[in-house]
């Protein structure tokens, strides 16, 4: 029926080269640039990146919600289904957004409408991308409550969303970005803003969820605990551009770019020992009013190279389906990828 | 809700009595005696009509025999309309400020939701423009040149149309009201309108509103269910305030139109001193806005859930 049932190998969502720029009173500023990625049935993919690294603006430009204007996709494509979403949003934008592609949000307290049951914002998905009848649409959400994981579903559907905790609130958005079944859920930092174990819990609902249904998740986060304990592939994105992407094992065991090299000394998870301090990344992220030329982690890269300044990094592939945006992987380069790793590590 | 309704009561009466007691001793105060007019002629008519109206007794006295009267219902007799009682005064004239107040705040609430979500809807644009333009021209002119320049208007326009289109004072039919009730309430229309504009301004770009473009709602079901309920709720708490401007605005609406309303026989009552009338009519009105104002609490409390449990 789809294109991913069709050829099962071929990604159910496929985003090429994709710019978002945003008209502010400063000037442009160039959002994201040139960003590819794509993602298998029943597979997750995560994208990591510093705040303002364009992260959201990346996702939510797919789904159609930035703001139009000052927001721009000035190229690119995202194809779902064999359709280019991005071209087709407004005429189509109905079939994808919260049909087959459903999407949660990080602050879950302010994304339920406050005056309406939480039940009959469910419901709201059904009857206008299904065609169901009100009270049809309405126990179909009290099931996708319980989907959800929230206990006495049926009761709670008929509550507001200040009746709920933010766990609760959050399971709530899960179901009505789920209610429909979506190919593709795009989650955007679901769980920083709720305490530890309550993440675990939503975690462990989308992995669920995921084996249930046999859909993709897109995970935006900081955790890198979270993308070991989610992600079946990592994208590491800098300054508007993706900078390295491979299998989790690729980018956390062999990472290939010095950003996310840096990334990992500068983060706390699982895999960094107690011993062995935080290092933090000196500097910050370049202008996105004006762009580098060349590298974007030109001035804060420990690697750099009299080259990285004025042209911009090819895209090597330094594994199979492991890409790092880095001179230091061309053949001229004087430095190996070991001999990279030695230094880092050392 | 029910014990929250019967604690909102509870403060209301108190708040009736707090205002029936300070018009007592201030009314007390002022200067100038009821009895000094063509009615008092001689110490002997005087001394009678003291009696009659109680006068003769002391202030406390006369203060726990308006009380009791006051609880009964019973507001006393004019002391300039021989023989006729506060009660029916205000029996008689309250429905027609009551008719004209109704109207004027749904015209104005009604006004300030559509002209508000418009200009927000327009932000910035033209018709932005012109219609905040015209809100501060709404909110800084006084409500008694407005009534006077709606008046003259009228005039120009029957005299231009060459017939009575509306009438321009008196009051009976739809068409009398018309007029009256749009100027009673175009200040607050304006204030709605700009109150509508910043809560609609502010929703547009709030996470829900984001939530519900991602389910894949069509946008005019994202303005009406979403939008439009959560923006009307800043407009719904200032009700009670506007009730209250409106009440008012209809003393000067009242008179330059010409309308037999309450309003009238309050401002005549104070010019005339007419004891009676100014304590009845000022305690009719504060209850009466005690009132409303619970009446709009409640009614918030139907549209936000919320503030329903609390
Ligand atoms: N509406 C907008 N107008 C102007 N600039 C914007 C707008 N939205 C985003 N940006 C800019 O786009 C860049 C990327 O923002 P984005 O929200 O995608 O970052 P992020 O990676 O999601 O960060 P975080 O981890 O903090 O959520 C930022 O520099 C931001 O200033
Ligand atoms: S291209 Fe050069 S500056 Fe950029 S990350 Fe690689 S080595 Fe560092
Ligand atoms: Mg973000």
């Amino acid at each position: 029926m789809t294109a991913s049932a069709a050829n099962p190998v071929a990604p159910v969502l496929d985003v090429k080269d994709l710019h978002v720029e945003f008209d502010t009173y400063g000037g442009i500023v160039k959002a994201v640039r040139g960003v590819s990625f794509d993602v298998h049935a029943g597979k997750t993919l995560a994208i990591v990146g510093e705040s303002g690294c364009g992260k959201s603006v990346t996702v939510q430009s797919i789904m159609g919600l930035i703001p139009m204007p000052p927001g721009r996709i000035t190229r690119g494509t995202a194809m779902l289904d064999g359709v280019d979403i991005v071209q087709q949003k407004i005429v189509n934008g109905r079939d994808i957004r919260g049909n087959r592609v459903g999407m949660i949000f990080q602050d879950p307290m302010s994304a339920l409408n406050p005056t309406m049951r939480v039940g009959d914002q469910i419901a709201e998905t059904l009857q206008v991308h299904r065609g169901y009848s009100k009270r049809q649409a309405f126990d179909r959400a009290v099931e996708v409550l319980t989907l959800a994981n929230i206990p006495e579903a049926d009761k709670r559907a008929r509550q507001y969303p200040f009746a709920f905790s933010g766990g609760m609130l959050q399971r709530a958005m899960i179901a009505i970005a789920i209610a429909c079944e979506p190919a593709v859920l795009i989650a955007d930092e679901p769980t920083t803003a709720l305490d530890v174990t309550i993440q675990a819990q939503i975690l462990d609902l989308l992995k669920d969820l995921q084996r249930r249904n046999g859909m993709a998740i897109v995970l935006i986060t900081h955790d890198l605990g979270v993308v070991a304990r989610m992600a079946d592939d990592v994208s590491v994105m800098y300054a508007g551009e993706i900078v390295e992407t491979g299998s989790v094992d690729d980018v956390f065991y062999r990472a290939a770019h010095p950003y996310t090299l840096g990334l990992k000394a500068a983060m706390p998870s699982s895999t960094t020992p107690k011993d062995q301090g935080l290092r933090p990344i000196e500097g910050t992220p370049p202008d996105l009013f004006a762009p580098p030329d060349g590298c974007g982690y030109f001035a804060r890269c420990p690697h750099a190279m009299r080259v990285c300044g004025p042209s911009h990094p090819p895209n090597v592939e330094v594994d199979p389906r492991h890409n790092a945006l880095c001179w230091l992987h061309h053949p001229d380069a004087p430095r190996t990828v070991s001999e990279l790793h030695r230094r880092v590590q050392a | 809700m029910l014990a929250y309704t019967f604690k909102r009561l509870i403060q209301g009466v108190i708040t009736v009595w707090f205002i029936a007691t300070a018009t007592f001793f201030a009314m007390h105060a002022v200067p100038g005696d009821p009895l000094a007019n063509e009615r008092a002629t001689t110490e002997a008519i005087r001394k009678n009509l003291e009696a009659r109206y109680g006068l003769d007794r002391p202030v406390t006295e006369q203060y726990v025999l308006f009380l009791g009267n006051m609880m009964r219902g019973d507001f006393g007799i004019s002391f300039t309309q021989e023989n006729r009682r506060v009660n029916d005064i205000i029996r008689e004239s309250f429905p027609v400020s009551a008719t004209l107040g109704i109207l004027a705040v749904a015209f104005a609430a009604f006004g300030g939701v559509v002209w508000g979500a418009l200009t927000a809807i327009y932000r910035n644009r033209l018709p932005d423009l012109v219609i905040t333009f015209l809100v501060i021209l709404g909110i800084s002119v006084p409500g008694f040149v407005v009534a006077a320049l709606g008046q003259l208007a009228l005039v120009d326009i029957n005299a231009w149309l060459g017939f009575s289109l509306l009438p321009i004072a008196g009051w009976g039919s739809i068409r009398h009201m018309i007029v009256p009730s749009m100027v009673l309430g175009l200040g607050t229309m304006a204030y709605l309108t700009r109150l509508m504009r910043s809560s609609m301004l502010e929703i547009t770009n709030s996470d829900f509103i984001r939530t519900a473009r991602a389910k894949g709602l069509p946008p005019t079901r994202i303005f009406l269910k979403h939008q439009l309920r959560n923006a009307i709720l800043p407009v719904i708490t200032v009700l009670g305030p506007s009730i209250a401007a409106i009440t008012t605005g209809g003393f000067v609406v009242e008179l330059v139109f010409a309308i037999p309303g309450l309003g009238r026989s309050f401002v005549q009552s104070v010019q005339q001193l007419d004891y009676t009338v100014i304590m009845g009519t000022t305690v009719f009105y504060g209850a009466f806005l005690v009132f409303m104002v619970i009446v709009v609490d409640l009614l918030y409390g139907l549209i936000d859930p919320r503030v329903r449990l609390e």
